[in-house]
């Protein structure tokens, strides 16, 4: 049941990620779509591990069921290289308001044409 | 206009059922594999006396994984040092008061406890080299933000910290080379001679507390790369 609940929500938080980046125009707004998609991903990963009443995998005696560690491990992964993406594409987004004096990419485009 | 955001509402709404039923599918129809989870849990304290599973499988199982991760840091460090390079953007750069700044400087040696706490209980705790290192970099932001960019800069010292992070890396690599040179696979743990140590005790965990220090090291002085890249726009 958590389980579900953590799929539906990473689902939901995923769409409303993907919604950002398909309809903003402006560079940070994208950073936030893409970074919360990034977090979906995590959400849904770490659902994975789900195990009902099991504690964190640390094995120092003090209980007997565990969740997966490994999809944790993955996890941290994938959120090292997510913020490693976002830091480059603000990097550009600073770069891109420096050249233009603004963040939208539909007036970028209009005056590179 | 408005065209383009009812696609897009279109498209992220059949991409979310998709997401989620392909999910839920995995619930009905278990794919994974039982034993691996219940192997990872029994097998951390004998294969390398850590009792924190999480961070044997990243620094003993998948060691090797680890390494590419510390280079992902180390390119997107690079990507943004090339993006900014040459590039200045005029800002103000007062920093806080004086009352601020008082005790910052008084406080700065006590919130270094919570990073090094982080990395060197990463083989007993959740935590270790990559948690403790993003909060040491937080530490960095917030003395760019107290004392302003370029006195933080200048303290702090940005040759320092590219020679810190290509270090860092260059000892990951080192510490690998220990099991090479002794006929074992790279990145071995035990099987290279690190002592497995009382499980639960700080000296365990043979080789994960030494790479815990040597990433969060890294990733600390990547970060901070990162961050004064982004504050000072590459001029000084």
């Amino acid at each position: 049941m958590v389980q579900l609940a953590g799929y539906i929500a990473a689902a939901i938080v995923f769409g409303i990620g993907l919604f950002g980046v398909l309809t903003q125009r402006d560079m940070i707004k994208i950073c936030v779509g893409l970074s919360v998609m990034d977090s979906a991903l995590i959400l849904a990963v770490v659902s994975f591990a789900y195990r009902p009443g099991g504690a964190a995998p640390i094995v120092d005696g003090s209980a007997t069921v565990f969740v997966d560690p490994l999809p944790h491990a993955l996890a941290l992964t994938a959120i090292v290289i997510g913020a490693g993406v976002l830091s480059v594409a603000l990097a550009l987004a600073v770069v891109v308001y420096a050249r233009h004096g603004t963040t939208d990419i539909a007036v970028v485009f209009r005056r590179r044409r | 206009m408005r065209k383009r955001s009812m696609l897009g509402l279109a498209v992220a709404v059949s991409t979310a059922v998709g997401f989620a039923v392909l999910l839920i599918s995995f619930t009905t129809t278990d794919v994974r594999s039982p034993g691996i989870a219940s192997r990872l849990l029994g097998g951390s304290v004998p294969a390398s006396g850590a009792i924190n599973v999480v961070a044997t499988i990243l620094l003993d199982f998948r060691a090797f994984d680890t390494l590419g991760e510390a280079s992902v840091i180390f390119a997107s460090v690079a990507a943004v040092g090339a993006v900014f390079a040459g590039s200045t953007m005029r800002r103000s750069d007062a920093g806080l008061s004086l009352l601020v700044r008082r005790s910052v400087a008084y406080l700065a040696a006590l919130f270094l406890l919570f990073p090094i706490y982080i990395v060197f209980h990463g083989h007993l705790s959740p935590g270790g080299g990559f948690q403790g290192g993003v909060s040491l970099a937080v530490l960095l932001i917030l003395l760019a933000v107290v004392f302003g960019t370029r006195r933080a800069a200048g303290a702090v010292g940005l040759k320092r910290l590219h020679d810190t992070e290509s270090l860092s890396a260059a000892a990951f690599l080192a510490i690998g080379l220990i099991g090479v040179v002794q006929g074992v696979p790279y990145l071995a743990n035990a099987s290279a001679g690190f002592p497995r140590g009382q499980a639960g005790s700080l000296l365990s965990g043979g080789v994960i507390p030494l790479l815990n220090i040597v990433i969060g090291l890294k990733v600390a002085s990547g970060l901070g790369s990162i961050i004064f890249d982004m504050l000072s726009m590459g001029g000084e």
